[in-house]
């Protein structure tokens, strides 16, 4: 484990960290709620195994976020990274499945 | 009998023997240089033992239980040797060929 | 670009790790005993150690229940078995408020499995109180406190996955342990009992929040189904409705014994539970439930064999050899993480496998704990520590050997309080609560080497006191359980007699440890104390 502080984390203010913290946890969790849902609905399986896999993989989804959130090089990165495909999920939702 | 204690002796050998294929360990455990040919013929051996850990959860509970106690066995063998290792590396060794065979009494015993 | 993504990681892991670092340590020590929570709660009830299983268990419960409950909503008699000797018998009485509410437990009975006689064991909440604890603490509302302990899991999980890309030589490090010195030591004993256990630790975590999914992601139930969770699990997990009403009253069959041999004989199986509903009325139904153990890709609830009776003439009504292949995949892996993080499933052998899991992960979780501190007291180089690390240092102190201390407590408080007392079952966790209180207050204001001495000490003296108040206070201590051959109260003793032993030695091991100032005549003492030791 490399000695790491606050300040030094790729040179980031405290600012960044929060914002990255925002996205991670609120973006995160939005996310892996939307792609749930849109699997739930999109899946071409069973609704209950597409339910069950949606879910299944939210956890995961959300895990990925939040490291992904501390990962890129800038906060704004990570903003829109996770943004971006959260707005996709929720367009698929609104669109309601293939039927 | 059960197979229970000679399943986790046999991982304990195997990760023994997978110890014994990294340079290091080979020189603490056994007190001599390695060979590439021996450090190859160890990790050989430790994966056949692994595999032999494997088929003796598979006997013991049902499959999917059985892959999943088999990664839990690793544990379980591991964690003694690692600490082990440090402090009594030939101890360490001596066991992984004498437990697998108070593994197989002790089973027996049971019944 | 790849160092700096192991830096990240690492910061993220070390500061998830320890933000919630203390409850998870709490959720991982309760958690683990939970795995023997009915045997915890059979040894809290020392009323109920004479009960010997016998085959007249279930002609005595009926007699019981036909006595003291006839006309009942349902009965519920649980059959003795290896885990509970005793016949547990339940029954809802046929009121409103019973009516509304089908999640009310109603009454309950302890009966002796040879002579029928009703044991009354003293009030305590038991392995019930830890295992609620692991997910719901304690006087927190309880939707508060799931959710806490949630965010806590998802915090576990994001640092399994960071620590996993932190690690740089994950297999070259496998089996490398270095005793003696200092943080690299914490470091080397967190790693090998993160690395060796990692499944087990993905596992009961992910698991963990699967278990809440419907409080923690219900929006794909919430879109596909019209009435959300409830029309989701009624499709996957669907279950046998009650009839609504009590039918015209009329006896039930004199002898259950028989509808008991019969459902034994159909599944080769030993019958586990007998359920009525509306017991004495014409629409009487009687179902009993072999104890065949279910494999772990089957669902929780409903996945045993049973046969149906005709509650008024014993008749057989209905063949369910319990659910398999079935379900589809993916309800199929989630029953396979739910039923591995409960270990429903256990036998005995395997039930202690699972414990030791737990106890791994226990260890990783506190190795993680005092890793931090370990790292940051040698960066000090012998400068006295600031106010963050003293009270990191004290935290742990009380999350670790302060929660286990107060573990003890609440078992000898079971032993000491006396029976009669008002709320006795809340008094002993009020003597878990106060200790674990106590050790907090001890260890913010001695929160170093001294401290954590003094702390081991009493610990290793509380788990001994255990077994030795057992001895003075009940027949059914350590000696007559061996002599009994009863596994699980002998095995109760001897884990706190390893417990107190751990404690000693570890305490044995701090006292003999000189403070990190010159490491490498540390590291001979240490290594000169493991040769006395092995």
């Amino acid at each position: 484990m490399s000695k790491l502080s606050l300040r030094q984390l790729a040179a980031s203010p405290r600012l960044g960290v929060a914002s990255r913290t925002l996205v991670a946890v609120f973006g995160g969790y939005a996310l892996a709620a939307v792609t749930t849902a849109a699997l739930a609905l999109w899946l071409p399986v069973e609704r209950a195994d597409a339910v069950i896999t949606g879910t299944l993989l939210s956890f995961l989804i959300y895990t990925v976020a939040v490291l992904f959130a501390f990962s890129t090089r800038s906060a704004l990165r990570a903003w829109v990274g996770i943004l971006a495909p959260t707005l996709v999920g929720a367009a698929l939702v609104w669109l309601g499945g293939p039927a | 009998m059960t197979l229970l204690p000679l399943t986790w002796t046999l991982g304990y050998a195997g990760l023994t023997a997978l110890a014994l294929a990294m340079k290091r360990h080979h020189e603490a455990v056994l007190g001599a240089k390695a060979s590439e040919a021996r450090l190859r013929g160890f990790r050989v051996l430790g994966w056949a033992l692994l595999a032999a850990m494997t088929a003796g959860c598979l006997a013991i509970w049902p499959t999917a239980l059985a892959l999943w106690m088999a990664l839990g066995m690793v544990a379980f063998a591991g964690l003694p040797l690692v600490f082990l290792l440090p402090y009594r590396p030939r101890l360490a060794g001596g066991l992984a060929v004498g437990l697998p065979v108070v593994g197989l009494v002790v089973g027996w015993v049971l019944g | 670009m790849k160092a700096s993504l192991r830096q990240s990681m690492a910061w993220l892991h070390t500061w998830s790790g320890l933000l919630l670092g203390w409850l998870l340590v709490a959720i991982f020590i309760t958690g683990t005993s939970a795995y023997f929570r009915d045997e915890i709660s059979f040894w809290m009830a020392p009323e109920l150690h004479h009960s010997v299983a016998s085959e007249a268990a279930p002609r005595l419960a009926w007699e019981q229940l036909n006595a003291t409950a006839p006309d009942a909503r349902d009965w519920l008699i649980a059959l003795p078995h290896e885990r509970h000797p005793a016949v547990e018998l339940r029954w809802r009485p046929d009121t409103p408020d019973a009516q509304e509410n089908r999640r009310r437990r109603g009454e309950r009975a302890e009966l002796d499995a040879t002579t029928g006689e009703l044991l009354e064991p003293r009030a305590s909440r038991g392995g019930g109180f830890l295992y609620r604890f692991h997910f719901e603490l304690y006087g927190v509302p309880r939707i508060w406190a799931r959710w806490l302990v949630c965010v806590a899991t998802m915090f576990m999980l994001v640092a399994i996955v960071s620590g996993v890309i932190t690690h740089k030589k994950i297999f070259k490090d496998f089996f490398t342990v270095r005793p003696g010195k200092g943080q690299r030591s914490w470091l080397d004993a967190h790693n090998a009992t993160a690395v060796l256990a990692l499944p087990f630790h993905f596992m009961i975590t992910y698991s963990g929040l699967l278990i809440f999914m419907v409080m923690l992601m219900p929006w794909g139930m919430n879109v596909a189904y019209e009435d959300g969770w409830r029309g989701f699990f009624n499709e996957v997990f669907p279950r046998e409705e009650q009839a609504a009403n009590a039918g015209a009253p009329a006896p039930l069959v004199d002898d259950i014994q028989p509808l008991v041999a019969r459902t034994e004989a159909a599944f080769g199986q030993p019958a586990r539970y007998i359920e009525v509903e509306w017991p004495n009325r014409d629409n009487a139904l009687i179902r009993i439930t072999t104890a065949k153990e279910a494999a772990i890709t089957d669902r929780r609830r409903g996945g045993n064999p049973s046969l149906s009776f005709e509650g008024t003439s014993g008749r057989l009504l209905k063949t369910d050899p319990g659910v398999g292949a079935d379900d589809g995949f993916a309800a199929r892996t989630y029953n396979l993480f739910v039923n591995l993080h409960l270990a429903r499933f256990a036998d005995p052998a395997t039930r202690w496998l699972f414990f030791l899991f737990g106890v791994v992960g226990s260890a990783m979780a506190c190795t993680g704990m005092l890793l931090w501190v370990s790292k940051r007291t040698q960066q000090l180089r012998g400068k006295t520590p600031g106010f963050n690390l003293r009270l990191v240092n004290g935290l742990n102190m009380a999350s670790i050997t302060g929660l286990l201390a107060a573990m003890a407590v609440y078992f000898a408080a079971n032993r000491l309080l006396p029976a009669a007392l008002e709320t006795r079952e809340s008094w002993e966790i009020r003597a878990f609560l106060l200790a674990w209180l106590a050790t907090l207050i001890h260890a913010l204001w001695r929160p170093h080497r001294r401290g954590w001495l003094e702390q081991l000490a009493a610990l290793a003296a509380l788990w001994l006191a255990v077994p030795v108040i057992n001895l003075a206070t009940t027949d059914s201590h350590l000696f007559s359980a061996i002599a009994w051959r009863h596994g699980a109260l002998a095995a109760f003793d001897l884990v706190c007699l390893g417990m107190a032993a751990g404690a000693g030695y570890a305490f044995w091991r701090v006292a003999g440890h000189k403070p990190a100032r010159k490491p490498a005549r540390a590291a001979r003492a240490r290594r000169a104390a493991a040769g006395e030791s092995s």
